[in-house]
């Protein structure tokens, strides 16, 4: 091959080194500019000559100086590569989307790497920074993550009252319970239930029965602590676990909220549908073997509330 | 597991290239860690995609554990590695890293990233030099943080039958730091890397 033709060949790859739609940065070891190609001149607006003999970190002050020497020092010391990720800082530079339009981030999301390079002589040492534009990658990760979120929180959600599901209700009961066993704290379980709910659905029908399930839920919100848990259990029987709370506040609680439904006024239809609740409570037992004995002890307690004439809440003795 | 792939004698100097590779790796960790980094040996097999959760005999599969990956290729010889670090070991880390302050998912990130770029790196040229190839990196890719191990390896999407398998287990002395370095090349580069590993043994 001609020298000649080398020399066109070289020529040709600092063309394409030049227009390469990634940053190219030539540093030093203390990390002035040597060299840079055209999209960092285009992004950064300044040319290579202007950029040339500065320190990077005079040229974007938004580098955080210590974490990238940390980055880039072993790439002198030890001639490995290093890289840093988006996930790590969104940006290395400042620089705007390459879509100013349509990208849906204002910045430029980047990855980038630091090589070694050969340099000419032994009393200095090169690094190359390359910096990729990875702002269509992190943006449409980050949707992804999001949309991933809130299909979970549908999987856990009630859809008529927003309240967690009974699956997913059952198995925080069986995580506290688990905790309760293990730091033997104190923590209540109330199951409720709405009084004669059959009558309301057969009376108004199935319409006004999902808007007293629905007031009862947003009563039931409101009456919570942001510490209890609320689930809807079956049909018309729901679940509230009070984590901390001994079994005279879990009564006060239970009250509170009974005179609150009993209160409420529902507009369901053309009529105004009033309706009690009955509950029963069981504090947490170390004799309880799994969550589902608690879960009975309270169940037990709510049938008792039932057969004394409704509207009331009763305690779950234990061998009664 | 079959291993017509590779001969016995093949095996064992996979194991002596991933040996020497091995410890000039843990030696840079060494340096950037000033502690003492127990050499294990490393493990070389030829696996199928859903034996890979069964060459990490270092970690529970339902231990929470947090991966970063990276692909890397040269002269025809395709591979990607793979760290993993069971959760528990960010608190040791680091200390040994001289980290400050709250030891959140960030600061976490910079570890795993830190650790990962030496040892993944090292190994990788490590190999290459013994081999005389020059291996290119991909950009390193968080596979998870606070997941099961189970979960970072799921075998859903594989696009492979069988890959040739180095699996290195590093603990550091006193200290609850436990990582394992998974380096798998594909199937086509093991008959590509046999022949250069039989120049080695003639």
């Amino acid at each position: 091959m001609s020298a000649n033709n080398e020399l066109v060949q070289l020529h040709s790859i600092m063309d394409v080194l030049k227009s390469i739609d990634v940053g190219l940065v030539i540093l030093d070891q203390h990390y002035d500019v040597h060299l840079w190609n055209g999209f960092m001149e285009s992004h950064s607006g300044l040319s290579p000559e202007e950029a040339t003999g500065r320190s990077l970190f005079t040229l974007f002050p938004e580098i955080p100086e210590d974490w990238f020497i940390s980055k880039a020092e072993p790439v002198f010391q030890l001639k490995s590569q290093a890289f840093t990720i988006w996930e790590q800082r969104p940006y290395l530079v400042k620089f705007k989307n390459n879509r100013p339009i349509t990208g849906r981030s204002e910045f430029m999301y980047q990855n980038t790497s630091i090589i070694p390079i050969e340099s000419p002589s032994p009393d200095v040492s090169f690094v190359c920074l390359v910096i990729y534009d990875v702002s269509d990658i992190a943006v449409g990760k980050q949707d992804l993550m999001l949309v991933n979120d809130e299909l979970a929180e549908l999987g856990r959600t009630d859809a008529l009252t927003q309240l967690f599901n009974r699956g997913h209700w059952e198995k925080i009961l069986e995580a506290e319970f688990e905790r309760e066993k293990r730091y033997n704290n104190e923590a209540t379980l109330i199951m409720l239930d709405i009084d004669h709910f059959k009558n309301v659905n057969d009376t108004y029908g199935h319409q006004a029965g999902d808007d007293v399930i629905r007031t009862l839920s947003s009563i039931i919100r409101q009456t919570a602590r942001k510490s209890d848990i609320c689930g809807r259990y079956g049909g018309e029987e729901f679940g509230i676990i009070l984590p901390e709370t001994p079994v005279d506040q879990a009564e006060i609680f239970a009250e509170r909220l009974r005179k609150k439904v009993e209160a409420a006024v529902i507009p369901a239809d053309n009529h105004e549908l009033q309706i009690t609740i009955s509950s029963g409570l069981a504090s947490f037992d170390p004799s309880f073997e799994d969550h589902t004995q608690w879960l009975e002890a309270s169940d037990k307690a709510l049938y008792q509330s039932k057969e004394n004439g409704r509207n009331q809440y009763t305690l779950y003795k234990p061998q009664s | 597991m079959t291993n017509q792939l590779i001969t016995e004698d093949q095996r064992d100097c996979y194991q002596e290239l991933s040996n020497v590779a091995m410890g000039q790796a843990a030696d840079r960790l060494a340096q950037l860690l000033e502690a003492y980094i127990i050499l294990p040996i490393p493990k070389i097999n030829i696996i199928a995609p859903c034996d890979l959760h069964m060459a990490l005999s270092g970690v529970d599969s339902e231990d929470k554990a947090s991966s970063v990956c990276q692909g890397f290729i040269g002269s025809g010889i395709a591979g990607e590695a793979l760290l993993i670090f069971n959760d528990t070991s960010f608190s040791d880390l680091a200390s040994l890293m001289k980290y400050k302050g709250e030891l959140d998912d960030q600061t976490q990130l910079e570890l795993l990233m830190d650790v990962s770029s030496v040892l993944i790196g090292a190994c990788i040229q490590g190999i290459g030099s013994q081999i005389d190839v020059s291996f290119s990196q991909s950009h390193p890719v968080v596979l998870g943080q606070h997941v099961s191990v189970a979960n970072i390896l799921q075998d859903e999407h594989t696009h492979w039958d069988q890959s040739l398998t180095v699996e290195i287990h590093y603990t550091i002395e006193n200290m609850s730091v436990d990582c394992e370095l998974l380096l798998l090349f594909t199937e086509d580069s093991i008959a590509k890397l046999n022949q250069r590993i039989d120049y080695l043994l003639d």
